[in-house]
């Protein structure tokens, strides 16, 4: 059971992951933001049909 | 910069969104093109269709570049490339976002594991806001968009902690907590349509409810396992260090 669970926690330490962690997360974020969210029009038609399926309100 | 762990979280979200895109051809689009045709002049306008038809109309012409003024602002790859490409970035944007997730937590996402990080996205963006929110099929009657998208994010946000107060922590009362935060956007109720009259027929609407979560399904559970297979084949030694 430890056994188990250290290998699936990260022993780097928190300062050392929080850079990417903020990076990844703003960059995917953003990303998700245009594909899904964004009013743009060019960016609703291109998305159009994976806004559909994938169940973010569109229209 | 842990470089190497974000090029890894990148190739798993394309190589979903790669899978996703004839998943999607299956049944999702199908269905939409067959609600499309009960759409009536309703101010949406399908200029992915529009930019097909010019693409087919004329191959040999040399097409003018001046994206602002065509009657499609979509993106000339027509209609299967520009879900395509989008797939693609959506894939890396929800690749990134667990990504970084596990990295906040301090946790790591394996082979072994990842199908489970898989079912928690499929959980947090899709299953948790559909519950009130149902996949809208183009043409069917909606609420303001604006309120929906606000409710939606909300939803997305407090399903993501409430998974994190269930999943990750021992303590009752963070399980009670993470209860409460899941089902409080949906006892709050999803905005809706004043009339729900609507000219697409009642089957098509729940066959694409049904398709599209499926489809939705198949996407997390690729995606996570796809993540945990390339973080321990090619960032490893960085978690490790």
């Amino acid at each position: 059971m430890a056994a188990t669970r250290t290998s699936t926690t990260i022993s780097l330490p928190l300062a050392s992951r929080l850079t990417t962690a903020v990076f990844s997360l703003m960059l995917g974020v953003f990303i998700i933001y245009g594909v899904g969210l964004s009013h743009s029009e060019t960016l609703h038609d291109t998305a159009h049909d994976t806004r559909h399926s994938y169940g973010f309100p569109c229209h | 910069m842990l470089v190497k762990y974000l090029l890894a979280t990148i190739v798993a979200g394309l190589f979903a969104g790669i899978l996703l895109t004839p998943a999607m051809y299956v049944r999702n689009v199908p269905l939409i093109l067959h609600a499309e045709e009960y759409e009536n002049a309703g101010g949406h306008e399908h200029s992915n269709d529009a930019a097909a038809a010019a693409t087919a109309a004329a191959p040999a012409a040399v097409a003018p570049h001046e994206h602002e003024e065509e009657a499609s602002p979509a993106l000339p790859f027509g209609r299967f490339g520009n879900t395509l490409l989008i797939n693609l970035v959506a894939g890396a944007g929800f690749a990134l976002i667990t990504g970084a997730a596990a990295l906040f937590l301090g946790r790591r996402i394996t082979l072994q594991n990842g199908i489970y990080w898989g079912l928690a996205g499929f959980f947090i963006f899709n299953l948790a806001p559909a519950f009130s929110l149902a996949p809208e099929l183009p043409a069917m009657p909606a609420a303001d968009l604006a309120t929906r998208q606000a409710w939606w994010l909300i939803t997305v946000l407090l399903t993501a902690g409430g998974v994190y107060f269930i999943v990750l922590r021992d303590e009752i009362w963070a399980k009670v907590l993470g209860i409460a935060l899941i089902v409080a956007p949906h006892i709050y109720g999803a905005p809706e349509a004043d009339d729900l009259t609507s000219s697409v027929p009642p089957t098509l609407a729940s066959e694409f409810a049904v398709s599209t979560l499926a489809t939705n399904l198949f996407f997390w559970v690729v995606l996570g396992t796809a993540l945990g297979w390339a973080i321990q084949h090619y960032a490893q030694s960085e978690l490790d260090a």
